[in-house]
């Protein structure tokens, strides 16, 4: 089994249909998500990118105001839908019962409110059937999308969402709703469809989180791709400077500069010194904590720069899907 | 009052808020920490501690209950005043509250009851109104000059503002009855299309979950009928609590993008909401002092030499330390300028993660200076 799932973790994303992404709240997953949609689409896939729960952080990425709920070209090869509970309610009412998109005014609000929080679960199956849909859309005898990248919830409530179809078939016994869920469900637990990717930051908190997640994945049978370790900054210090800098400081520099015959102030030195050794400890304290993930959680990882612009915008995103290729999770 | 070392000193209330992932609990512990440091007392409330910060606050026990922050935390510095610290339970906390609103029989009622099990726990918006609600009871007991209160990171501010509003009208909804009960509505009701709607609502949402979930939800709202004045009294007192003059909000934020475009909507749903905003702290920024302007070419020079590899490199992560910097303060001013801008306090990244008491201590100090404690 171990075996079988390391196999499967190192092969490309895009030998799977659906791949969901997800993550600790600001370790970047939208922005992982996006970059793989890219590759994929750079391999020559036609990719569906579904972003749920209205976060809005997906539109930037591809250099758009919004993503509506249709589903619309963001980029060559790549597609884009934001799935909302609504929405999706009214197109399963429509698809079970008939009810046409005119009562649509009374599905939205108070409706819709109160059936996606009264019933446990029924926004997610709603959301995750809305993917799905799309996952098994054929058009002349093909599927119309060869890879869904699903932006899911933050890791925190991933397990749940994920879940929610097993409960469905679990508390309905037939007819075309159970249907349905178990049609889901099928495509969740098959390792060959589904695959999911948990995003992190090499810290102490998201590392723990991803960890934690891992387990509940592998518990309810869901298979795991690589793990994307986001946001690694450079080390450039070797351990031996990285010693002197803490013990000798702004000192060393300057007698450095002294034997290069390079002008330095002592404030510039000193400057200069606490910020490269800040930088220096940061780098450290990233990699204890990328060693913690790799002792507690046998997945492949996918290692990505920090890029250190606070703007993640369509270029961060190539940069980033060049990234993946180069590191074999999309072939 | 946009003043933080003012606010630290005067105000009776501080809501940290703002986005996931940006130290928003660690400041919130930073803050109130000075705030006993310069003789107050002080109770934090978190929400979701890493487990070291937890830990170096003594709440290993991940309690509920406040309880002073033991001596030995303090690293042989006692603070001048009184730090105690407490985590929020949602559930107990909605508990407390429903126990508080209605005889002891009915609230027995309520707790047995299987969707009251689930709405206190897991319903969208219950974890901010609890927040608000332990707020509140902090307050009302009366035995803390500050309460500083961490908030979920919840992605928009309309949940956690609405969230006290959002719960009563939930919970309160004639919607919600007609849908129980949709035959005695369908007498009452000039709608008539809008019942077929509830119905078809009705039917679908039994088929998915089970009729037991409906009766259930029956039964708690028949349990909870009665409550509803008081519990809409009780969110009005809370809101009216956050307006308050002695209530200051500090928005807490990441130098990214994304997380300002958060920070900026708290800012302005704030301001609409005439709730007082303290300021934004930008937490994690890089800091470069200014001490050089040519360090690309210095770093070149160095490299060169073949005299200066520590040199070399430190110049260069300077240099890309002062660009970084530049850019941020550039995000910072497109996302919270184009108006009146907030006021704003910058910490920066301290590449250790922030868990003891000396590390609060040097985060405090960086926003505010060294610590002064009252003659």
């Amino acid at each position: 089994m171990s075996v079988h799932a390391a196999q499967l973790s190192t092969a490309s994303l895009t030998d799977s249909r659906l791949v969901v992404v997800s993550g600790k709240g600001g370790v970047g997953k939208t922005t992982v998500a996006a970059a793989i949609a890219t590759a994929a689409a750079d391999a020559g896939k036609r990719v569906l990118i579904v972003e749920v729960e209205q976060r809005e952080g997906l539109a930037p990425l591809f250099g758009r105001p919004a993503i509506g709920y249709d589903e619309a070209s963001l980029a060559p090869g790549i597609a884009g839908i934001s799935v909302v509970p609504d929405e999706a309610l009214t197109e399963y009412l429509q698809l079970f019962y008939g009810v046409g998109r005119i009562a649509r005014p009374l599905l939205t609000g108070k409706a819709v409110e109160f059936a996606t929080n009264t019933a446990p679960g029924l926004r997610d199956i709603l959301l995750i059937g809305k993917v799905k849909e799309a996952e098994n859309r054929r058009a002349g005898g093909s599927y119309v999308y060869d890879l869904i990248v699903l932006d899911a919830p933050p890791t925190g409530r991933l397990p749940r969402f994920l879940d929610a179809p097993r409960a469905v078939v679990e508390l309905v016994q037939s007819g075309a709703i159970r249907q349905q869920a178990q049609g889901v469900l099928d495509m969740l637990l098959d390792p060959k469809r589904t695959r999911v990717v948990l995003v992190t930051l090499p810290e102490e908190m998201p590392v723990r989180e991803t960890i934690e997640a891992a387990a509940a994945m592998r518990e309810m049978g869901i298979a795991l791709g690589p793990v994307v370790v986001n946001a690694l900054s450079p080390q450039p210090f070797t351990t031996a400077q990285q010693r002197t800098l803490s013990k000798e400081g702004a000192a060393a520099l300057l007698a450095e500069a002294a034997d290069a015959g390079i002008d330095l102030t002592e404030r510039a030195a000193e400057g200069v010194a606490a910020v490269a050794s800040t930088h220096a400890r940061r780098a450290t304290a990233q990699r204890r904590a990328l060693k913690e993930l790799t002792a507690s959680l046998d997945l492949s990882q996918i290692r990505l720069p920090a890029l250190f612009t606070p703007q993640i915008g369509a270029a961060e995103r190539r940069r980033l899907a060049a990234e993946l290729v180069a590191q074999g999770a999309i072939a | 009052m946009s003043d933080l070392a003012a606010i630290l000193r005067e105000q009776h209330v501080i809501v940290c808020c703002g986005p996931g992932g940006v130290g928003k609990t660690t400041m919130a512990a930073a803050l109130a920490l000075r705030a006993a440091d310069e003789g107050r007392t002080v109770i934090v409330c978190t929400i979701d501690p890493a487990r070291r910060l937890a830990q170096s606050l003594g709440l290993d026990s991940l309690d509920s209950e406040p309880k002073p922050v033991p001596a030995s935390a303090f690293k042989g510095r006692k603070p001048h005043g009184q730090l105690w610290a407490m985590m929020l339970d949602t559930k107990r906390t909605f508990d407390d509250m429903v126990l508080d609103l209605t005889t002891p029989e009915r609230a027995q009622r309520i707790f047995d009851n299987s969707f009251y099990q689930h709405i206190s726990s897991s319903l969208a918006g219950t974890q901010e109104y609890m927040a608000m609600e332990k707020l509140y009871e902090l307050h009302e007991e009366g035995r803390w000059s500050l309460i500083v209160i961490d908030t979920p990171p919840t992605r928009s501010a309309l949940d956690f503002l609405d969230a006290p509003k959002r719960l009563t009208d939930f919970l309160d909804s004639r919607f919600l009855r007609a849908l129980l009960w949709p035959t005695i509505a369908a007498g009452k009701s000039t709608f008539k299309a809008f019942n077929v709607g509830a119905r078809v609502m009705l039917r679908a949402a039994t088929r998915i979950t089970g009729s037991d979930l409906l009766s259930d939800v029956a039964n708690f709202f028949s349990a909870f009928d009665g409550m509803y004045a008081n519990f809409k009294h009780r969110a009005e007192r809370v809101r009216e609590m956050l307006g308050a003059r002695r209530t200051s909000f500090v928005v807490v934020s990441s130098p990214q993008e994304a997380s300002l475009r958060e920070a900026r909507f708290f800012v302005d749903r704030l301001r609409r909401e005439q709730i007082p905003l303290g300021g934004v702290i930008v937490n994690r920024t890089h800091l470069a002092p200014p001490v050089l302007d040519d360090a690309r070419d210095l770093a070149e020079l160095a490299a060169k030499s073949g005299k200066a590899p520590l040199l070399a490199a430190s110049l260069d992560v300077y240099a890309s330390w002062q660009e970084i910097a530049e850019r941020e303060a550039r995000a910072v001013e497109d996302a919270l300028g184009g108006g009146r801008m907030p006021a704003l306090w910058g910490v920066p990244d301290f590449a250790d993660d922030v868990h003891s008491v000396p590390a609060l201590r040097r985060l405090s100090e960086h926003l505010l200076g060294p610590i002064s404690v009252p003659s």
